[in-house]
Parts: C-alpha cells; sequence; structure tokens
C-alpha cells in the first residue's frame, strides 16, 4: 500500500458521534483527509495538506428520499463523504473560528438519534430471537453461544439507555 | 383558536421562521438563505435541521409539496400551518411587548440602548 494512503477500522458509539466528527477533524488538520467509509467501521483516508474541515455525521437509513437528502445537503454546500450502516458523513472547509453545523437546534438533533433508537427498537424483535435460540442448543457450546448472545444483549440495552440519556440532555435545554 | 392547534405551541424559532418563509412556496436551499437574511444572520438552519423539519411539518399538515424538480421539493404553506404561524406571531408579539416595558423602567438598559451596546462590541472586534 503506498504511504499516502491509510486505513483504519474505528469504533464508535452512536451517542458519541460527535467525537467521531472532532477526530475527523483533526485527521484533517494533520493532513488525512476521509476517502471512503466503508462496513464495519472502515475508513480510508488519503495523505494531503493540512486543512480546516467540518465533519458531521447524520443518521439516515433507507432509500427513501435520498437522493433529495443529498441534494439538499449539497446545495447547503455540504459535500456527501459516504455512509455505512445509516451514517451519513458530511464535510465542508471551515473558516478559522466557525464550527458549521448541520444541525441547528436541539429538536432536530435529538431526532437524529431517536433515528437510531427507532432502528435499534426496530431490529430487537430478531436480535431476542437469535440470541435467546443460541442458547437452547445444549453443551458445552450451546452454553458459549448463550453467553455470547447474553452478552449481545447486555451491550444492546447499554446502548439503548445511553441513547435515551442522550435524547433527555438535548431535550432538557430545547429553547 | 381551535385547542388542536394549540399542542403546536410556542414554536421554535427555526420551526416560526420556516413556516414564516413558505407564506411564498420555496424549496429547501432558497428557504434557508431566505430565512438567514430575514432574520439578520440571527437564524441560520442547516441541512440535517431543515430535512428533519421538513418532514415532520409535512406528516403534521403544516407545510405542503407544491413541486418537485431536479429532486428538490417546493413546499408551501397550508390553511392549518398558517393558522398556527400567525397564533405564534400574537404570543411573540405579546412577549416583545412585555419586555420593552419591562426593560424601559429605571435600571434597565431600553433595547434601543442594548442595541448600540452590541454595536459597540461588533465595532471592538
Amino acid at each position: 500500500m503506498s504511504d499516502d494512503v491509510m486505513r483504519r477500522w474505528r469504533w464508535f458509539w452512536a451517542w458519541q458521534d460527535e467525537e467521531e466528527e472532532a477526530w475527523l477533524g483533526e485527521m484533517a488538520r494533520s493532513g488525512w483527509h476521509l476517502r471512503s467509509v466503508a462496513f464495519p467501521n472502515r475508513y480510508e483516508f488519503d495523505r494531503g495538506a493540512p486543512r480546516d474541515v467540518a465533519y458531521r455525521l447524520d443518521f439516515h437509513s433507507g432509500s427513501k428520499d435520498m437522493a433529495e437528502y443529498l441534494r439538499l445537503f449539497a446545495d447547503a454546500g455540504w459535500e456527501h463523504v459516504g455512509q455505512y450502516g445509516g451514517w451519513q458523513y458530511f464535510r465542508v472547509e471551515a473558516h478559522p473560528g466557525e464550527a458549521p453545523q448541520i444541525f441547528s437546534d436541539n429538536a432536530t438533533k435529538a431526532a437524529k438519534y431517536r433515528r437510531v433508537i427507532g432502528l435499534l427498537v426496530a431490529l430487537l424483535p430478531m436480535v431476542l430471537f437469535w440470541t435467546t435460540r443460541l442458547g437452547v442448543a445444549g453443551g458445552p457450546l450451546g452454553s458459549a453461544y448463550g453467553l455470547a448472545g447474553l452478552l449481545f444483549l447486555l451491550v444492546y440495552s447499554y446502548a439503548l439507555i445511553q441513547l435515551i440519556r442522550r435524547v433527555g440532555e438535548l431535550q432538557r435545554w430545547s429553547g | 383558536m381551535t385547542r388542536n392547534l394549540a399542542r403546536y405551541l410556542p414554536l421554535t424559532e427555526t420551526t416560526a421562521y420556516i413556516l414564516l418563509a413558505l407564506t411564498e412556496p420555496m424549496h429547501g436551499y432558497a428557504l434557508m438563505r431566505a430565512v438567514d437574511e430575514m432574520s439578520d444572520g440571527t437564524v441560520r438552519i442547516g441541512p440535517g435541521t431543515l430535512y428533519s423539519a421538513f418532514s415532520t411539518l409535512e406528516s403534521e399538515g403544516l407545510i405542503v409539496k407544491v413541486e418537485e424538480r431536479e429532486r428538490r421539493k417546493t413546499y408551501g404553506l397550508t390553511a392549518k400551518g398558517r393558522q398556527v404561524i400567525e397564533a405564534q406571531l400574537r404570543r411573540s408579539a405579546i412577549l416583545v411587548r412585555n419586555g420593552r416595558r419591562c426593560f424601559q423602567g429605571p435600571g434597565f438598559t431600553s433595547p434601543a440602548a442594548s442595541r448600540s451596546e452590541e454595536e459597540r462590541e461588533g465595532a471592538d472586534r
């Protein structure tokens, strides 16, 4: 691989997406510019001149109205870098002292996290079905699977709780 | 005003400006610029916020799609939307009236004085 391309895997929690935005901005300031994002959490960066770039993430899944959605962002000057799993990556050149935002109020920022919650809740029956089935296989393998399923459920509930907390935080000051 | 419209009030400043701007049908980008201008730059609507607001306002029947061209949807205000923004403006007028009364008493800065203060601060920057 050439020295001008860097690949990184990086996990982030949905309620900490602003930290992810900040990290991508730091990468740009040190000359690494996001070229593509891919499942699972795989980033590719191109080396270039250090620049001030604001990265912003939105959550928008499904193809419904996607073209119209992207057109609105493009019209407003935002470049769509890519998406995976519903996370949409946008960026714009930032002027010193300015922090361009894609959300200008807390209500619509909270709605972003509610869309993530909506997806997790929609997937919950399937998750419950598979995690409970894993445990009934019996034998040592069955209990290992059962344990893995249980851990997965714990992480799933943790994510839901954190997201609900984030929505509450944003709604506390929605003036 | 009917009770079912009261549940929309008070509107956020962003929503109020979106409805106000849509008295003249326009698409998203035109609306962002119109609101920026109308509000003297105090309200800048991000595209994420606008997209989200459009779908909420449309599903509530406050705005309606009047045209779609090159993947840009043009929205206009519905009769219901008009009633809501008018009710909001009446509320806001009362708020402003009270603000004026409170801040013109002794020991308070009048709106005119605080404006020139802001201008001075702006000049210092």
